[in-house]
């Protein structure tokens, strides 16, 4: 019998309970063959508690256990060799872990993406390419499989060819939000779906912020990307904090509410992300292995097309603004629109709006 | 004694000849009406009886037979009081037999006399005059509508006696004796029209929008728009009737009796001369938009026909109601089959609808936009895929800048824009002379190769565009119509790269809506 996974599903016996019980008990197996007696006499638990490990002990988990493994889904409790090191030596480290595909080993390198839901264009660029190219060099990218950074960070580092692993504020089964299952898959192909939650929880507003300290644990840095001030990608880089972890952080503009958060963190010492390729020679001069990513191929435009090139901007920008400031007519100017389309300098996000592409 | 008069039932947008026809004659005093008559013509008896009496005319106590022929067509409406009156008081030799003769009679009574007005007088008139009659008795509100009709004496009368002295050759006997006798068509007054319309002019900036307005019009395509609320979606809307081309008299003709049918020509002076615009509100029902009833009127796509309708806040129409639009579309009309009678109205009209990008109308501008992904995705897939299918152009139209607001001044006025799309559909009228449709949007997939043939390195380049856009071949096609319209804008007989790069501009949104929504930013 898996006796972690028993005092991982107790009802009403959370992570701290746990550590606190451990604390005295040693571990899950003595725990389990604990007298009544021997529980009453540990300290700091209420009548409760003590009624909630009873009762436990009489209800079988193994099933559940084993019907949880055949649906590939295995557990990592605290106590396990395997139970990755950096989540290890973080404050409020969770005690049962459920992990679809596979975590980063031990000596892997790991960096966090993460960023508003709702970010820009501009954001999701940003964070896509952070991602193709920390996979490129060996990276593995963690994130949270939101909308938005983390879909990018996550998609990015599978376009790059690299390992991905997402943290989810559900059960590992469960895909949340939905309209990520695609993404959902593909990361799992190519790394780990990762929760604290068991099997079939649903997912709950208080357990996105708890979440959000298991990202920063797994992680050697993490990157904000987009966040508004009071945003739960600032609660993260609070876990990061706390854990001793390297935080750095995408500049805004300063009256940017998306870059608030980011702008925030650098004025209180993260670091600043100038550039992709800055970015990863900073990391690789230090914990990192140093690869570089190879430099964007030169642009050679033509003379109409580098007019439009250079007034389509980070920000989408309409058909009628680029009609504004280019001068040129509208078939001049949708014939260009188009070449440039093609041959991916820029892209339509909505409707009759382009932006460059990163 | 025997008479008979002639009137008409309406059905559809036409009308059916029906002969009313009276026998007085010795035995029991009975009225009686017979001829698959429906409850509001059987009402008549009771009408016709009181207004002769008050209309100082006496019944004798006789047996009064009316029969509507044919008798296997069912008489409804409420225009045939009046013939039934002329049909008794010929019987009774009030009014002489030969002045009923090549005579239409048509008319709802009251009790004390006075005639009543009706709707469809104008396509009974017209179809009159076919078959051959050369006067018609119509009442005076109807007077105008009946005008109308060249070469047709009327008789516009506003009670039973006026009738029966206009017949009778009596003239008007009435105190003032002012009722206008065979009126002709009114004096055309051409200015009356320019004057009323939403020009283009009137609104600043917007180059963008101005061209897709012109080319979705140049080629009859159907537009759609969408953006923020105020960036002046509805304006331009309004103001594609004016660039239009004139409708002509055939044209003309076909309106009215639209309009005189659903009882909206009543008070005109002229035939329907602009190009209707119909904005009907989104909470409108499907019967509404198609038409329907038990006795099937006409809806807005048919009120619309040679003309826009134009369907704001589009995601708001319930989806049942925009799914009736699909077959209209296609062909160009629309059959409504009920229990008691089918017909076919025609619904040839150009589609414009507009749209907000999300609930609270910002997106994509992030800073203002205060929607959740889901919720834009939602919003945006109100509209299904088949109605997408038939637009072919769809545009952004942008909040205007400050500066185009100061700058705004002189712009081109829809004259000016009507001269260029005339031009643009006489080239295609050309060329489609052997074909049965007459505008690009409407060329069959099995034509697009022959008439918007590309060159080798435009194929290529569509090819390339083909896999990165994720196109369907339904939506291939439309770009390359849309570049077509553009060419024949732009005088040239061949696709030329511009043409279809603008197409590529025009073309509307794919199955991810209208582009990557935060979380789907994959590409």
């Amino acid at each position: 019998m898996n006796y972690a996974y028993w005092l991982a599903n107790i009802p009403g016996i959370g992570n701290r309970t746990i550590q606190r019980l451990l604390a005295q008990a040693g571990s899950a197996r003595e725990l389990y063959f604990l007298e009544e007696k021997g529980l009453r006499a540990l300290k700091g638990f209420g009548e409760k508690e003590i009624r909630a490990i009873v009762e436990s002990r009489g209800k079988e988990t193994e099933p559940a256990y084993q019907t949880m493994l055949a649906k590939g889904i295995s557990f990592l409790s605290y106590e396990d060799d395997e139970y990755p090191e950096k989540l290890r030596n973080i404050p409020d480290a969770p005690y049962g872990l459920y992990i679809r595909g596979r975590l980063p080993e031990n000596g892997k390198k790991t960096v966090a993406i993460v960023g508003a839901r709702r970010c820009s264009e501009y954001g999701r660029a940003v964070a896509r390419r952070l991602g193709e190219q920390l996979a490129k060099c060996g990276v593995c990218v963690i994130s949270g499989l939101a909308a938005g950074i983390d879909s990018a960070g996550h998609r990015g580092a599978l376009r790059g060819g690299g390992m991905t692993c997402a943290v989810l504020g559900c059960g590992v089964d469960l895909c949340y939000p939905v309209s990520n299952r695609e993404l959902y898959y593909d990361v799992l192909e190519e790394g780990g779906i990762v929760s604290e939650y068991s099997p079939g929880t649903q997912p709950l507003p208080r357990f996105f912020p708890a979440r959000n300290r298991i990202i920063a644990g797994l992680s050697d840095v993490v990157v904000v990307v987009e966040a508004k001030s009071r945003s739960g990608s600032l609660i993260t880089a609070d876990h990061a904090l706390e854990q001793g972890r390297e935080i750095y952080a995408v500049p805004g503009r300063m009256d940017d509410a998306l870059s608030a958060g980011c702008n925030m963190l650098i004025r209180q010492g993260a670091g600043m992300i100038v550039s992709v390729e800055d970015f990863l020679k900073e990391l690789s001069s230090g914990t990192f292995p140093g690869t570089c990513p190879d430099s964007f191929e030169k642009l050679l435009l033509e003379k109409e097309e580098y007019l439009v090139y250079s007034c389509v901007d980070l920000r989408p920008k309409t058909v009628e603004e680029l009609l504004l400031e280019t001068k040129l007519s509208m078939p001049e100017l949708a014939a260009v629109l188009f070449a440039l389309m093609r041959r991916g300098f820029i892209t339509e996000t909505f409707k009759n709006c382009y932006i460059r592409r990163l | 004694m025997y008479s008979i008069v002639s009137t008409a039932v309406l059905h559809g947008i036409g009308s059916i000849p029906v002969c009313v026809e009276a026998d007085v004659s010795e035995g029991m005093p009975i009225f009686d009406m017979i001829g698959f008559l429906a409850s509001e013509v059987r009402e008549a008896r009771e009408r016709v009886r009181t207004a002769l009496r008050n209309s100082g005319y006496r019944l004798p106590p006789s047996h009064v037979t009316i029969n509507f022929t044919p008798a296997d067509i069912r008489k409804s409406g409420s225009g045939f009081d009046l013939p039934v009156s002329a049909a008794v008081l010929a019987a009774l030799g009030v009014i002489h037999q030969e002045a009923l003769e090549g005579t239409f009679v048509t008319g709802e009574v009251g009790l004390n006399g006075r005639v009543q007005p009706v709707r469809g007088v104008f396509p009974m008139i017209a179809e009159a005059k076919e078959r051959g009659l050369r006067r018609c008795v119509v009442p005076e509100e109807n007077r105008r509508e009946a005008y109308m009709v060249e070469g047709m004496t009327v008789y516009a009368v506003s009670c039973i006696r006026e009738m029966v002295g206009l017949l009778n050759g009596d003239g008007g006997k009435d105190a003032d004796g002012s009722f206008n006798i065979e009126g002709t068509c009114d004096v055309e007054s051409e200015g009356a029209q320019a004057e009323t319309l939403p020009d283009f002019s009137e609104i600043s900036g917007q180059p963008f929008i101005r061209r897709a307005c012109e080319t979705a019009v140049s080629g009859m395509h159907n537009l759609l728009l969408t953006g923020p609320p105020g960036a002046g979606k509805t304006m331009m809307a309004m103001r594609i009737p004016s660039i239009l081309p004139p409708l002509d008299h055939a044209e003309q003709m076909e309106l009215s009796r639209l309009y005189s049918v659903s009882g909206l020509l009543a008070g005109r002076d002229t035939l329907i001369r602009e190009r209707p615009f119909r904005a009907p509100h989104h909470t409108v029902t499907a019967q509404g938009l198609a038409g329907g009833g038990v006795h099937p009127k006409l809806g807005e796509i048919s009120l619309a026909h040679k003309g826009v309708l134009f369907l704001d806040e589009l995601p708001e129409f319930k989806k049942e109601t925009l799914e009736v639009l699909r077959q209209p579309l296609e062909e160009k009309k629309v059959r409504l089959v009920r229990l008691l009678e089918s017909c076919e109205y025609p619904a040839d009209f150009m589609l414009v609808a507009a749209m907000n990008p999300c609930r609270c109308g910002y997106y994509p501008d992030v800073s203002r936009c205060r929607c959740t992904a889901l919720s834009v995705e939602r919003y945006l897939g109100k509209i299904s895929r088949p109605l997408l299918d038939r637009i072919d152009i769809c545009v952004m139209v942008p909040q205007l800048t400050f500066r185009e607001l100061l700058e705004g001044g002189a712009e081109e006025s829809s004259a000016d824009i009507r001269r260029r799309v005339l031009e643009a559909q006489q080239r295609q009228k050309e060329r489609y002379r052997n074909e049965i449709f007459s505008f690009n949007s409407q060329i069959p997939a099995a034509k697009i190769r022959e008439y918007c043939g590309l060159n080798r390195k435009q194929e290529s380049d569509m090819e390339e565009a083909y896999r990165k856009f994720e196109l369907t071949a339904r939506s291939y096609h439309r770009i390359l119509k849309v570049a077509r319209t553009l060419a024949d804008m732009d005088g040239h007989r061949k696709i030329l790269d511009r043409h279809l790069g603008e197409a590529v501009c025009y073309r509307s949104p794919e199955q991810k809506c209208f582009g990557n929504l935060w979380g789907g930013g994959g590409d």
